[in-house]
């Protein structure tokens, strides 16, 4: 076994014997990052009305999915929010994986509850950067009514799924703002938390549940909050002291937080 | 219209039969796999040609046998004479598109195909989570916007569930705690162990040397990782397994909601199968390769959502022997194409259309070059090959002289294949009547020497090990 002095938590420890490049080296790269830029730019947990956060993609098995020669990170994720102060949160997040070849923008705007529910109508725009047929695509989506989600594929309208119990609706990027608002409440750590998420603003997985799992020390003292449901695979959710979504480790990749930055004017 | 409709053949990888809600499994929720089965016709008994993803794809794509195409498993090389299927479509007025996985070792998709979406690096064996969701993205663009006059074959490849290689491939080198341990589930949220869960250790050689012995063949690290493994961890493996199907029957749903709003829904058949199956826990056996149901039986939908293609609707089949060989002369029959006479398949379009035809008695299966099966509705038969002195990477058979241990059980009474009825008196009759069907069923194949260096080298290496076991028996 690798890393017995200093074991990262299983749920992202992926140094196994297919991963070619040092995942550790390659995620405590990003993290230090990180810390540095809050320690440069100050870290304060108070809600900024402008976020940005960079996270690098890490492969959790490198071989047959990582470039020949390149580093270990195979993308990176830049969301950014803004308030506009009528309580609403406007999210830009742009995904680049230069594995799958798909660079995906998705803007969408959020209600400022505790489950920042999806609010209003949403898009997704993909630009497939490999060399086949399929050079891109836009996906528009809106709710209906309170639960019934309709999307539109260059015209052709279709149903991706009603929400059922009254169940908030989020989407999987609004979770990094969702978990830390849920960790601050010491007492929501004893149940589970039921929502419906939207992946990536297209696939409706309408019972997920959320809740704590552990707490570290190394690579540096986390909380972590595991995700699953119907039709989604575990994911672990692990934030730092400065409320910060830190390392989000699923089946076949973990994103590390690599820059924060924001203002609260 | 066309005179001949358009064809989506959509497949999963990994893909056990008892993997779909409608088939009674009350551990996962597959309403869009469910779906075709409602619009179409489904064979209970259906069969994977070759429990692994190369050797089964090569007999989608070929209609012949894994010991005839060149894939006897995954290292293998489609030899490159034999036409594929985009091959033969292509040359009989239809367009054919490719979109995700292929795996056909030794035939470039592109040749034959035109590739929708085949991945930054070109789609290898796993990779799900990168690849699906932007195979549907592909998939809707297509879907959207094709204008053309000519019908459309369009092979969908998903990756899901195979991506459970990953979650076993995660356990290889550090302890995760089981999902109780975890806090994440209770037991109440776990699937049971499966019935079969205890096995019978009189197996053949081939399958000890691949799956069982310290240093086995294949994925040795996930079979010393198992050995760890509590009652609890099986189980969660099983949850998880059924979550990868879970993801992969919602962009097959995307899929099929695209399909409906537009002009193609009546006058296109779909076909839905997969590969080989997943063992999860069957016989403590993790993935596929071996000769066991839950391995190589698998779905296989012959559907259409609107009325423009004759099918029955909600059927299910449970009389015909089906096998991966059959997907080529199916779709051949359905785009009005002779079937070509060296094809071992038959088409099941007569099948689905609720003809009752003369057809096969028994499945035919090989595995990793030695191993062998029938599946009578009576009997399992499970044998191999002894490996010959000097190998002449000739896929064996049929010889009687050179078959080695077998595995009997009796599919009335033993389903879940627990009990190896090789020394049962009572039951040589039916060992002698499937090794019969084996040796008839081969003397039909077109054997074809292994001509590439890179499967030469995996046979001369498992020979050699098969060899030494048969000698020392470790």
């Amino acid at each position: 076994m690798k890393n017995e002095s200093k074991p990262l938590h299983w749920s992202f420890d992926h140094n196994y014997g297919a991963q070619k490049i040092d995942f550790e080296q390659s995620l405590l790269k990003a993290l230090n990052a990180y810390q540095s830029n809050i320690h440069n730019n100050g870290s304060n947990a108070e809600t900024k009305q402008n976020e940005k956060r960079v996270y690098q993609i890490l492969p959790n098995t490198w071989r047959g999915y990582g470039g020949r020669n390149d580093p270990l990170s195979i993308g990176k994720v830049v969301i950014e929010r803004k308030s506009n102060k009528n309580n609403v949160w406007n999210y830009n997040v742009k995904y680049q994986n230069t594995t799958s070849g798909e660079d995906i923008e998705f803007t969408f705007c959020c209600l400022d509850e505790y489950y920042l529910p999806l609010h209003n109508s949403w898009k997704v725009d993909i630009r497939n950067t490999s060399s086949d047929r399929y050079s891109k695509l836009s996906v528009n989506g809106y709710l209906t009514s309170e639960t019934a989600i309709q999307l539109s594929i260059n015209d052709t309208e279709f149903k991706a799924g009603t929400v059922t119990d009254s169940l908030p609706l989020t989407c999987n990027w609004t979770l990094l703002d969702v978990i830390p608002q849920i960790a601050k409440n010491r007492k929501a750590l004893d149940s589970k938390h039921t929502i419906a998420i939207l992946e990536d603003l297209e696939y409706l997985r309408p019972k997920c549940h959320l809740g704590f799992l552990d707490s570290i020390k190394y690579p540096i003292p986390l909380d972590g909050y595991f995700l699953y449901g119907n039709g989604l695979l575990p994911s672990y959710w692990w934030i730092d002291s400065n409320d910060q979504v830190v390392v989000v480790s699923a089946v076949f990749e973990t994103l590390v937080l690599q820059e924060l930055s924001g203002n609260t004017s | 219209m066309n005179k001949h409709p358009n064809i989506l053949f959509i497949n999963t990888d990994q893909h056990t039969w008892d993997g779909i809600s409608a088939y009674g499994n009350p551990y996962l929720h597959t309403p869009n796999i469910d779906l075709l089965h409602q619009n179409g016709t489904s064979f209970r008994k259906s069969y994977c040609t070759d429990p692994v993803c190369a050797a089964a794809r090569s007999s989608w794509v070929t209609g012949l046998y894994t010991s005839e195409t060149g894939v006897p498993f995954n290292g293998g090389q489609l030899h490159p004479d034999i036409p594929d299927i985009g091959q033969v479509l292509r040359s009989n007025g239809y367009r054919t598109f490719h979109c995700g996985k292929w795996h056909v070792p030794g035939r470039n998709v592109r040749d034959n195909f035109e590739v929708l979406y085949y991945g930054n690096r070109n789609i290898g064996a796993g990779g799900a989570a990168y690849y699906d969701s932007a195979s549907t993205h592909a998939v809707a663009d297509f879907l959207t916007n094709y204008n053309d006059k000519e019908p459309f074959y369009l092979q969908i490849g998903y990756i899901d569930p195979h991506d459970v290689c990953e979650y076993l491939h995660n356990h290889e080198e550090k302890h995760i705690p089981n999902p109780l341990e975890q806090g994440i589930l209770t037991e109440d949220d776990l699937p049971p162990l499966p019935e079969n869960f205890n096995y019978d250790e009189r197996e053949t050689v081939i399958h000890r040397v691949c799956r069982r012995i310290d240093g086995a063949l294949i994925h040795d690290r996930i079979l010393q990782a198992v050995k760890n493994w509590d009652e609890l961890h099986w189980r969660y493996f099983r949850w998880n397994y059924y979550r990868f199907i879970e993801k992969v029957d919602a962009e097959i749903g995307r899929t099929l909601s695209l399909l409906r709003q537009t002009r193609f829904c009546e006058n296109t058949v779909i076909i839905f199968s997969t590969d080989h199956g997943e063992a999860s826990g069957s016989h403590q056996g993790f993935q596929k390769f071996a000769l066991y149901e839950e391995e190589v039986h698998v779905p296989f939908i012959i559907s259409c959502l609107g009325d423009g293609v004759p099918v029955q609707k909600e059927h299910l089949d449970e009389k015909y022997f089906v096998s991966g060989v059959d997907l080529f002369p199916t779709i051949c029959d359905y785009a009005g194409i002779d079937i070509p006479e060296t094809c071992q398949g038959m088409s099941l379009r007569p099948l689905a259309e609720g003809e009752d035809i003369s057809w096969r008695e028994y499945a035919y299966i090989e595995s990793n070059y030695w191993g062998r099966s029938i599946v009578t509705d009576d009997y399992k038969y499970i044998t191999e090959y002894k490996p010959n002195d000097i190998e002449d990477f000739i896929p064996p058979g049929p010889d009687s002289e050179q078959l080695g241990l077998v595995q009997l059980f009796d599919r009335h009474n033993d389903p879940f294949e627990t009990v190896n009825l090789v020394d049962s008196t009572e039951h040589q009759e039916g060992i002698n009547s499937c090794r019969n069907k084996l040796l008839e069923q081969e003397s039909r194949l077109n054997r074809r020497e292994i001509a590439h260096q890179n499967p030469m080298r995996t046979i001369s290496n498992w020979g050699n090990r098969l060899r030494e076991y048969w000698k020392h028996g470790k």
